[in-house]
């Protein structure tokens, strides 16, 4: 039986990276021609960082069942790496000095010093991850928001990247890439990687690795004496996790123009978690829906200054209350919607 | 000998919990570990299934040989990829929110490759059991206990490992239901599976097996056949009651 399902699922078309493609083509092309203006933009570029971020915490906290809360720490690793990167290698700056790199290579380089930013981000996780083994629930996020304050504590400490003052000088890469050839290119990337982000997490979670990751959320023993080999799949889910934070982060870095630690402390953590806990854990899609929901309510509460942080936790606590599940409970949208799967799925028979 | 444990000494943190134990388990044998409360008979499966220190206790001296070999090394997932032991852990631990028939998949996850004998044992797990077959689609949280605790051995069959170990397996069952899985284990052992089930309910557990342990506060301290332990005055005295 299970051998003609998965014929079946080869047969099939799958509609939604087409769909993907077409909505961010439109959103890029109206962002070139100048049709959305700066603003808009920079709302869409933000909720394309906070896509990979929930989704990417969803992917320890959500589907493997641990509670990590230091994700604003990998991010922190992540934009200093790649920011540290691109001024030394494209911009003419004060610290750095001149670039290394005719600035033009920026245009190719760019997705990569984001890319390396991650995996150094990837590396930090796997240095958290390791002591994490032998611990389980609360001990994990202790350890978690504690790696989150050092890496806070140790750029603040850190004189060559600006300390507490910040880093900034990334928007000249963009000045840069842009010199070559006019294009919203911070939002390309966003949405490039935001996709890419998307795409792997649902292909890891769907192969049997993934079903490994999930299997240590609804029992670690079980999981264990059923020959799931716990630790490595820890370690590599935390890594991935991480790994994606970083490249948010990098992002992150290059849209603002400016970082400091500040940034990135247990506030951003928070609100990675609050975006995932709001969509449904183990929900790849409730961390989407979230992550759009949350950065827009936050740009659309702006006007209420700081009164926002009276409103937002206010409707956390409502929702808990009426929907501890989240959005989406553990379901995905075409669980609920099996039409939209049906549009989306076609049979290319 | 299939199994040789050898002077096993485990502790919890700073407490021992088992003082050398010294046991063996032959092929095709059904082996009881029987003992009070605390006497240290959950400790010593979870240390053959050599699960890591927060769920399990750390050997500190002695040795666990399988076939002849170490396994003191070994990691959990590795003894069940190779086919060596499952555990049927107290309190079933199985997969709540998936289904019956998920739960089985899954713990084929090392012998996916082998559809011929995921095929096979599947049958043969729903013909040990054919309530899980009327219920292979229902969430097994709202299976009753004796269906949890069928559905726990029929995962540990999956894994394709020819030595189960069972932790408590009459425990919260009705008497009826508890015969009933006795029986499918003896099914089971007469299509060449060792077992190793670990009671409190001595009664029957010496009705069950062939060769027994006693085990009291981390030691054993009697052994023999099921025959002879029941006749053992000691043993009479303090699991028979009287």
């Amino acid at each position: 039986m299970s051998t003609t399902a998965t014929i079946k699922t080869k047969k099939e078309m799958n509609l939604w990276p087409l769909a993907l493609f077409i909505g961010g083509g439109i959103i890029i092309a109206l962002g070139a021609t100048g049709s959305i203006n700066k603003y808009i933009q920079t709302v869409i570029m933000f909720i394309g960082i906070n896509v990979i971020l929930s989704a990417s915490l969803n992917v320890v906290n959500g589907y493997m069942g641990e509670f990590s809360c230091g994700h604003g720490g990998f991010m922190l690793v992540g934009a200093y790496v790649s920011s540290i990167l691109s001024v030394l290698l494209f911009t003419n700056s004060k610290w750095l000095g001149h670039p290394i790199l005719p600035p033009s290579t920026a245009v190719f380089l760019f997705p990569v010093i984001i890319i390396i930013g991650g995996l150094v981000a990837a590396v930090a996780g796997l240095l958290v991850a390791i002591p994490s083994f032998k611990t389980r629930d609360d001990y994990l996020a202790i350890i978690t928001i504690a790696a989150n304050f050092i890496f806070v504590s140790l750029v603040n400490n850190l004189e060559f990247v600006g300390g507490s003052r910040g880093f900034m000088g990334m928007k000249g890469t963009v000045f840069a890439m842009e010199d070559v050839f006019k294009a919203p290119y911070m939002l390309f990337w966003t949405l490039t990687f935001c996709s890419l982000a998307v795409f792997l997490i649902k292909r890891l979670m769907r192969s049997t690795f993934g079903k490994g990751i999930s299997a240590i959320r609804y029992d670690e023993i079980s999981a264990e004496i059923m020959s799931v080999n716990t630790n490595h799949m820890k370690l590599v889910a935390f890594m991935f996790s991480s790994g994606l934070a970083g490249i948010a982060g990098g992002l992150f870095a290059h849209v603002m123009g400016f970082i400091n630690p500040a940034s990135f402390s247990i506030m951003k953590s928070t609100e990675a978690l609050v975006m995932v806990y709001l969509g449904g854990m183990g929900s790849l899609s409730g961390s989407v829906l979230s992550a759009i929901i949350f950065t827009i309510l936050l740009e659309a509460m702006r006007p209420l200054q700081i009164l926002k942080w009276v409103l937002i936790p206010l409707m956390l606590i409502l929702l808990m209350q009426f929907r501890p599940e989240g959005l989406m409970g553990n379901k995905e949208l075409t669980d609920k919607f099996p039409r939209l799967k049906r549009f989306f799925t076609r049979s290319s028979m | 000998m299939m199994l040789q444990i050898k002077d096993l000494k485990v502790r919890y943190g700073n407490i021992e919990a088992l003082h050398g134990l010294n046991f063996e388990i032959d092929r095709g044998e059904i082996v009881t570990l029987i003992g009070a409360n605390g006497a240290g008979k959950t400790s010593t499966l979870l240390s053959l299934s050599r699960l890591a220190p927060p769920d399990a206790p750390t050997v500190f001296e002695g040795d666990i040989l399988f076939d002849g070999e170490s396994i003191l090394k070994t990691e959990p997932h590795k003894l069940v990829e190779q086919k060596m032991m499952a555990l049927v852990p107290e309190g079933r631990h199985i997969f709540g929110n998936l289904s019956v028939q998920e739960n089985l998949d899954l713990a084929t996850y090392a012998v996916k490759e082998d559809h011929q004998f995921v095929q096979e044992t599947e049958d043969l797990v729903y013909n040990l059991f054919p309530r899980l077959k009327e219920r292979q689609k229902q969430r097994s949280e709202s299976l009753s206990g004796g269906e949890q605790q069928m559905l726990a051995v029929g995962r540990a069959l999956m894994t394709g490992c020819k030595f189960i170990m069972l932790d408590e397996p009459s425990m919260g069952l009705a008497p009826v239901l508890m015969y009933e899985m006795f029986r499918a284990l003896r099914e089971l052992n007469k299509n060449g599976i060792t077992i190793l089930v670990v009671e409190q309910n001595a009664k029957v557990a010496l009705d069950f097996a062939t060769r027994g342990y006693v085990l009291d506060t981390g030691e054993i301290i009697a052994s023999g056949s099921s025959d002879e332990l029941r006749n053992n005055k000691d043993v009479q005295k303090a699991y028979l009651g009287g």
